[in-house]
């Protein structure tokens, strides 16, 4: 053993020693510091009284701290005229804003009318026809902000770009990776659409909007937003204060058929809902159906390949028990 | 005049105003009305105002549409504070709100009263500022509803109940029994649910018969075989002074007997928000995410600190009469809890179920601080008092001075204010009162004559606003989005179909106005093209 390595292990073993020696005055210094705590502690009532104060204290402290920092912590005028102009310079056709939280809906009046603002806590399972890029407008030192948004688009995009931060807000781009494009949006051409009750013809009543019948039997039907299940929904609304015996059938003359005809279908504005039956008719001829009794927004699917590749004659026929409050949508995908 | 000269002149006015029972009282019976009257103008008109809005005056309800059968206390105390206010100069909503500032200035003199008998003077003059610097109790101080006249009741009933059972003089004993009696009955007839307050007082005579000797030979309550005064004259009052206010009671009383017995717990938007929570905790949670935090602390500690009492006297630990107090304080403050838990309390929002037991939780976390001052510092409790007054009501009136005057939208630092509570989705208002936010606004930018559409509006409240000027002229009301102009939507928690049906009518989602409270949004307009200027 070399005469430096000997050196070496004594010189560790003297700091040893001398950290453990302070280790153990320091022990010792403690234990004789909580022993006259202890011994000079106050009576048990002070001693609660004095708790109760510093307790009092440290929440009323936590109050104002938390009180002067929530300004800071949510965006200004000029946070939402960067993100504004950001939107404006690279929006394109095909791109929505999505908020988060989702209550931070003063998007909706300052960012540009030409992007549509997504504003819906959740965005698995949800479509989002004709959307290729959303761009996730976060509010993340808002008060309550949880990542799901975030979650959800990261696993449907094909890539996104690094956060950009304008102030207090984040803005980042998403690509998604299999966005729905659909052939059709039926909701959207329902103002070339016949809609009939009963083999009846409806009085069209402006664009997009038909009554069959008068009275408190007359059926609505009309392009419209309605709520389901919380979410605005644009959709083919059907409403009837009186069961009707007749099916309702709305006819789109010529309609380019794909693969898949797909669909949601919900009681609009929080009603009740009885079943309703959708069935599909190409060509006059039944070719799928599907029962919708769910209270949410539920799903449906109908396959169209017999008629694949054509412009056709699409019919949706309802039928219903009940009353009927309706929101349907439906996509003709490739 | 410097900070100092400041504070010695406060300490000097404070000390003049303590110096009496009765001037303690005076005074917060007058800041209160005071800071109220001055206030009142500033909140919107919700659903359940305007219902009482609606009853208290023909002109607000629609041709020939008859009332709904409600408690009329709130209504009649709203249409003699219009009666005498309006023709001073006072806009007709101004006016009316001052029939609770006037049952505000009440309860706070009766708080103090309370307050002085039970803690002393620096309790009397801390409880009020305790009561009122919570956001949400301010707001119902400020507009005219019925909970706020039930708070001010149950507490002048339960002062005047007290003094029914202590006092040592007979006479005083009757003439305090007579008033637990009339005010108990006008509680009655502020809200269907006050009969949970006989439960209270009932609870407190057993207890103090308990405690106390029996009655002296040939004294009244000897001759009413020991039941307490107070009891009996609460029994025969209370119903006699409910059918003077209410008549209708008389003729047709099974029809009225599902509204005195209480609305039940109907499907609220913080119900919904809080289905996760047991239906039995729900007031105490919303208590809980309402007061602000400090104070939210005290209430409670105030409440520990009664049962600890109770307990040693109890015990015998304490003096025997202590444990009534105890009883009276503590039972009036749990019974709306127990009512808004059974479902028996209305199903309104925030802490408006159970505002009835905010002055005594205010009263005993009074005490508390007084006493905890005196306990950890003997010497130096009366600045103590004050540090700890401070320390509690500081962030507290920060809270009041910035949710005014949407109060009802206040959430506490526990839920993270407006924002955190949006993200967990509790309601944002009471009942569309937020669109009087966005009312200069359209006033200022709507085209003329334009046809505005109000879903959230009750029309009784439009109806207020209108006649108190807040609105143009010649503005129309539309009966849908598709024959209006302007759309003017509330985000209170309720379904947003109507909004969205406004969208639709006017093909765009974007508002063209907001008022938002801490970036959340409480209330929208949206436009045809070519109506907003």
């Amino acid at each position: 053993m070399s005469e430096v390595t000997r050196l070496v292990r004594r010189a560790a073993s003297l700091a040893r020693d001398r950290a453990a020696t302070q280790v153990r005055e320091g022990l010792y210094g403690a234990r004789h510091a909580l022993a006259w705590l202890w011994s000079h502690r106050p009576p048990p009532r002070r001693a609660a009284a004095l708790l109760f104060a510093t307790a009092l204290a440290l929440v009323s402290a936590a109050s104002v701290l938390s009180q002067a920092r929530l300004p800071g912590r949510l965006p200004t005028a000029l946070d939402w005229a960067a993100v504004r102009a950001l939107l404006e310079r690279d929006a394109r056709p095909g791109d929505a804003v999505a908020v988060s939280p989702s209550w931070a809906e003063r998007a909706r009046e300052l960012l540009p009318a030409s992007v549509p603002v997504l504003a819906q806590a959740r965005y698995a399972g949800e479509d989002l026809v004709g959307v290729r890029r959303v761009w996730l407008v976060s509010l993340a030192d808002a008060p309550g902000f949880r990542w799901d948004t975030e979650m959800d688009l990261a696993e449907r995009a094909a890539r996104s770009e690094a956060p950009a931060r304008l102030g207090a807000i984040e803005v980042t781009r998403y690509d998604l990776a299999f966005p729905m494009l659909p052939l059709a949006f039926l909701p959207d051409r329902l103002a070339q659409a016949e809609v009939s009750l009963g083999g009846a013809r409806c009085a069209p009543e402006g664009s997009g909007r038909f009554r069959c019948g008068a009275g408190p039997g007359a059926v609505e039907v009309e392009r419209a937003v309605r709520e389901v299940a919380g979410v605005p929904r644009p959709c083919l609304s059907a409403a009837a204060a009186a069961p009707f015996d007749a099916p309702l059938v709305v006819a789109f003359p010529s309609a380019r058929i794909g693969r898949t005809l797909h669909g949601h279908a919900g009681p609009a504005g929080g009603a009740g809902v009885a079943p309703v039956r959708v069935a599909v008719l190409l060509d006059g001829e039944e070719i799928g159906a599907a029962e919708v009794v769910s209270a949410g927004w539920a799903p449906f699917r109908i396959d169209l390949t017999r008629g694949s590749g054509q412009a056709r004659p699409l019919s949706l026929v309802l039928t219903s028990p009940g009353r009927l409050a309706l929101c349907l949508d439906a996509v003709v995908l490739p | 005049m410097s900070l100092a000269g400041a504070v010695e002149r406060g300490r000097h006015l404070a000390a003049w105003i303590a110096a009496r029972r009765g001037r303690t009282a005076l005074a917060w019976a007058a800041a209160t009305f005071l800071v109220l009257a001055a206030l009142a103008g500033g909140p919107g008109v919700a659903r359940d105002e305007a219902r009482v809005l609606e009853r208290s005056d023909a002109a607000l309800r629609a041709p020939g549409a008859v009332p709904a059968e409600a408690p009329p206390f709130a209504a009649e105390a709203a249409a003699a504070a219009r009666a005498l206010a309006v023709p001073l100069g006072l806009s007709h909503l101004r006016a009316a709100r001052l029939g609770t500032a006037l049952l505000g200035a009440l309860l706070s003199a009766a708080l103090a009263l309370l307050a002085w008998d039970l803690a002393g003077p620096a309790a009397a003059l801390l409880a009020p500022a305790l009561f009122w610097a919570a956001p949400r109790h301010l707001h119902a101080g400020l507009v005219a509803t019925p909970d706020l006249a039930l708070a001010a009741l149950a507490i002048a009933t339960a002062l005047a109940w007290r003094r029914a059972v202590v006092d040592p003089d007979a006479r005083a004993r009757v003439r305090a029994s007579a008033r637990a009696g009339l005010l108990f009955g006008a509680a009655l007839a502020a809200r269907a649910d006050a009969w949970v307050l006989l439960a209270a007082l009932a609870l407190h005579a057993g207890v103090a018969r308990l405690f106390r000797a029996a009655p002296a030979p040939g004294a009244l309550e000897a001759r009413l075989r020991g039941a307490p005064l107070a009891l009996v004259s609460t029994l025969v009052l209370g119903p006699l002074v409910l059918l003077a206010a209410w008549p209708a009671l008389l003729f047709s009383p099974l029809a009225r007997a599902a509204a005195l017995a209480g609305p039940g717990a109907a499907a609220t938007p913080l119900g919904a928000a809080l289905s996760g929570v047991p239906a039995s905790l729900q007031p105490f949670v919303a208590a809980a995410l309402t007061l602000p935090a400090a104070l939210l602390v005290a209430l409670a500690a105030g409440a520990a600190h009664a049962m600890l009492r109770l307990a040693r006297a109890l015990r015998g630990s304490a003096p025997a009469e202590q444990a009534a107090d105890e009883v009276l304080l503590l039972a009036c403050a749990l019974a709306p809890f127990a009512a808004a838990a059974a479902g028996i309390a209305p199903a309104s929002g925030g802490v408006r179920p159970v505002l009835h037991a905010m002055p005594f939780l205010a009263l005993l976390a009074a005490r508390t601080l007084v006493a905890a001052a005196r306990v950890a510092w003997p010497s130096r409790a009366a600045p103590l008092v004050a540090s700890l007054a401070l320390v509690v009501l500081w962030p507290a009136v920060r809270a009041v001075a910035h949710f005014h005057p949407s109060g009802a939208s206040a959430w506490n630092e526990l839920v993270g204010g407006a924002p955190g509570a949006a993200a967990l989705r509790l309601p944002r208002q009471d009942g569309g009162e937020g669109v009087v936010r966005v009312l200069d606004a359209v006033n200022a930018r709507a085209r003329d004559g334009a046809r505005v559409w109000w879903p959230s509006l009750a029309p009784a409240a439009l109806r207020a606003l209108g006649r108190d000027g807040r609105l143009r002229a010649d503005l129309a009301v539309a009966d849908g989005p598709d024959d209006a102009d302007l759309a003017v939507v509330a985000l209170d928690g309720t379904g947003r179909d109507a909004e969205y049906r406004a969208w639709s009518a006017f093909r765009t989602a974007r508002p063209v106005a907001g008022a938002y409270l801490d970036e959340v949004p409480l209330a929208l307009v949206y436009a045809r093209p070519g109506a907003w200027r």
